[in-house]
């Protein structure tokens, strides 16, 4: 199958490949999933900030916008790269998100434990976060690209993200409530970002 | 380390710099060059963190700035609260690096999880926070009342001191032991039936009296509700009766009939049931009880009004389990059922369904009713087995004959009468004022307000060991009458036999 940047095309070149019908319904599957979790993420920050009180919910208040064990926003030039590494890099985001929503759910489990809509969510999330990012790689496993890296051992993570939580109690509940705001932005983020990515893969979707 | 502006959480403004002091929850982007911040609580720092006040209490904060750049200072830092920045008066710069806040009289914190006090720089950029928490210690919780649902758990409920306004999150543990020996016990499973409550499924023993309190905690203290002491078997309570049917009664305008099941979790217990049944017409919202259903499983309502939807409910009291001379607890009520009483399809002078018939009184006085009826009975009636069915037949009777009945209100002859043997005789109405009716006999209002046992003068009949009078007061305010029977005409609470239209039997 020969591969355009950004699109999958010409069905019958190749029948060796695996059925293109099949990876097409994977991949709108997916793209489908991944929509409706960028609606999930855009409330589950709309939750949070509100339960943070303000200024976390004000329309000026910006802390910086910190990377996150590992975890940054998508680059500027992400759109830019050919999409089996873009791919890539939502699945990797992807799979370092559950654990560090896990930790905002136990902090906010002790500092809002009268929200459970609130601590749903991001349960909620945590397990979406890890469907999609399966979902994205079995994309990418379909397209005959691997991911680049080793993804870190589940236990590992949830080790970086524990050795998170002791970081940000032990600095205080305000900068707990910052993290968790950057968390939650970071998950809305990357679900959008796959999202797009998919839906330039979607036969029919812009190229 | 970041420029002079940089705290805890940097500024998007400052340069790319080597971060002295990375965390592991940032070590991935530690140098990284495009992001200049980082979480350096040594950078500024806001003392006290995340503090604990009474409400009304003052507090004094002061914001930190340690470290590099040279030239970090005080000068231009300001706080917010909650997101709204301070007076300026409320600050002074204690020295070079260190900004000083005075609040006073604080009210409680606005969320659970803390007031969020910030140090800002000059250009607005976040320093440092503290969350800070201002509430009330809570008070000791109250009216605690507890039941089982057929002896198998209990479930308790609460009421919180202060009318539960802390500002602060409490919590709240239930508490439980035997009242002569064992370990204190922790109800596990919360908010069962509302925020306050708790329950506890299994492993509770019959016979023995139980010891249960509520312990109240927050970060201000704590406080403990008085001890409840109970013994399982006093509070039972059970499902609503289920399969309840509500039914009319052949033609009769004025009466429905409800039956239901009793609960079947209890069967296996000796007990006896008390229901009470309400009822209230589809468009209102006004119910009416009827109390006292002793352990019988069929009521009668009458007195209705025709032609219209009633709905009715049942609810159920077990009492006596296992010899416990306690009443029980009320079931919650079954679900609504609904049925609608007949209309007959009687044209009245103008044609229209809504006219009151020619040459019926304007209202039918149960008391004027009943006693055509027993004057009826005494002169015709020969029942061994007096019952309901036979009152059913007469009142039948009586709306066929209504008719043809003059302005005197003279009755008919006929031989649909529920006597066997006799037909009933003519009997002129008896005037309200001249009531002549059993005993206690209420007048003008044409109510029972009293039911007694008839005058020993009346001759003794068989069929009338069968009406029996409970003597109970029936409530003046309900409307219609209740027959609650086995198939026996038990009692009569109340007349006022049928709609303002007139359709009254008489």
């Amino acid at each position: 199958m020969s591969r355009r940047e950004g699109s999958l095309e010409n069905p019958q070149a190749d029948s060796s490949i695996s059925p293109l019908p099949h990876l097409e319904a994977k991949i709108r599957q997916t793209h489908s999933l991944a929509r409706l979790l960028t609606k999930y993420a855009e409330q589950l920050l709309q939750e949070y900030v509100q339960h943070q009180g303000d200024p976390f919910g004000l329309p000026g208040f910006s802390p910086p916008r910190l990377p996150v064990a590992g975890l940054s926003s998508p680059a500027p030039g992400h759109a830019g790269l050919p999409a089996p590494e873009r791919l890539r890099l939502d699945a990797a985001a992807l799979s370092a998100l559950p654990p560090l929503l896990d930790v905002v759910r136990r902090h906010q489990a002790e500092l809002n434990p009268r929200a459970p809509r609130l601590l749903r969510r991001l349960e909620d999330a945590a397990r979406q976060a890890r469907a999609l990012g399966a979902a994205v790689e079995a994309v990418l496993a379909a397209l005959g690209a691997e991911p680049r890296e080793p993804r870190p051992e589940p236990a590992a993570a949830a080790a970086a993200a524990a050795a998170a939580t002791a970081t940000a109690t032990d600095a205080g509940v305000f900068p707990a409530k910052v993290l968790g705001l950057r968390v939650c932005g970071l998950y809305r983020e990357w679900v959008s970002r796959t999202e797009g990515d998919l839906g330039q893969l979607v036969p029919g979707g812009p190229a | 380390t970041p420029s002079g502006r940089s705290g805890p959480f940097g500024t998007a403004h400052s340069a790319p710099q080597a971060i002295p002091h990375c965390t592991e929850l940032l070590q991935a982007s530690c140098g990284a060059p495009d992001r200049p911040s980082s979480l350096t609580p040594d950078t500024a720092v806001i003392s006290p963190q995340d503090p604990t006040l009474l409400i009304g209490s003052s507090l004094q904060a002061t914001c930190s700035v340690h470290g590099d750049p040279p030239g970090a200072t005080a000068e231009g830092l300001y706080w917010t609260l909650n997101g709204r920045r301070l007076a300026p008066e409320l600050s002074r710069v204690l020295n070079a690096s260190t900004l000083a806040l005075a609040l006073a009289n604080l009210n409680g914190s606005r969320q659970q999880s803390g007031d969020n006090l910030v140090c800002h720089a000059r250009d607005g950029s976040i320093l440092a926070g503290s969350c800070l928490y201002v509430g009330l210690p809570p008070e000791k919780p109250f009216n605690i009342s507890c039941w089982s649902k057929n002896m198998k758990d209990l479930t308790c409920r609460w009421t919180p001191g202060a009318h539960g306004e802390t500002f602060l999150h409490t919590n709240y543990s239930l508490k439980y032991k035997l009242r002569w020996y064992g370990q204190d016990n922790t109800c596990e499973e919360y908010h069962t039936v509302g925020p306050h409550s708790c329950h506890i499924p299994k492993d509770l023993a019959l016979f023995t009296p139980y010891e249960i309190w509520v312990e109240a905690t927050n970060r201000l203290g704590s406080a403990r509700s008085d001890v409840l002491t109970l013994d399982i078997l006093d509070v039972v309570t059970t499902d609503p009766p289920p399969d309840v049917h509500v039914s009319r009664v052949g033609g009769l305008e004025d009466q429905l009939s409800v039956r239901w099941v009793s609960p079947p979790a209890l069967k296996d217990f000796l007990f006896q049931a008390k229901y009470q049944i309400r009822y209230r017409v589809e468009d209102s919202v006004d119910w009416k009880v009827v109390d006292d259903v002793s352990n019988q499983t069929s009521c009668r309502l009458a007195g209705l009004k025709p032609g219209t939807v009633y709905f009715v409910q049942v609810r159920c009291n077990p009492f006596g389990i296992y010899g416990s001379k306690k009443a029980g607890i009320w079931s919650e009520w079954s679900h609504p059922t609904a049925a609608s009483t007949p209309r007959s399809e009687r044209p009245g002078p103008g044609g229209g369904a809504c006219e009151p018939r020619g040459g019926e009184p304007s209202s039918g006085p149960v008391r004027r009713e009943l006693k055509q009826f027993l004057g009826w009975l005494k002169k015709h009636a020969y029942c061994s087995n007096l019952s309901f069915r036979l009152y059913d037949q007469w009142r039948a009777w009586m709306q066929k004959t209504h008719k043809t009945r003059n302005q005197e209100g003279v009755l008919t002859s006929s031989s649909a009468g529920a006597s066997p043997e006799r037909s009933p005789a003519q009997t002129a109405p008896v005037p309200p004022s001249a009531a002549a009716g059993p005993p206690g006999v209420g007048k003008e209002q044409g109510a029972y307000h009293g039911w007694q046992r008839p005058s020993p003068a009346l001759p003794h009949r068989p069929g009338r060991e069968a009406l029996k009078h409970p003597g109970r007061q029936p409530r003046p305010e309900s409307q219609g009458a209740v027959l609650c029977t086995g198939g026996v005409w038990d009692s009569v609470y109340r007349g006022s036999w049928g709609a303002p239209s007139g359709q009254a039997l008489e």
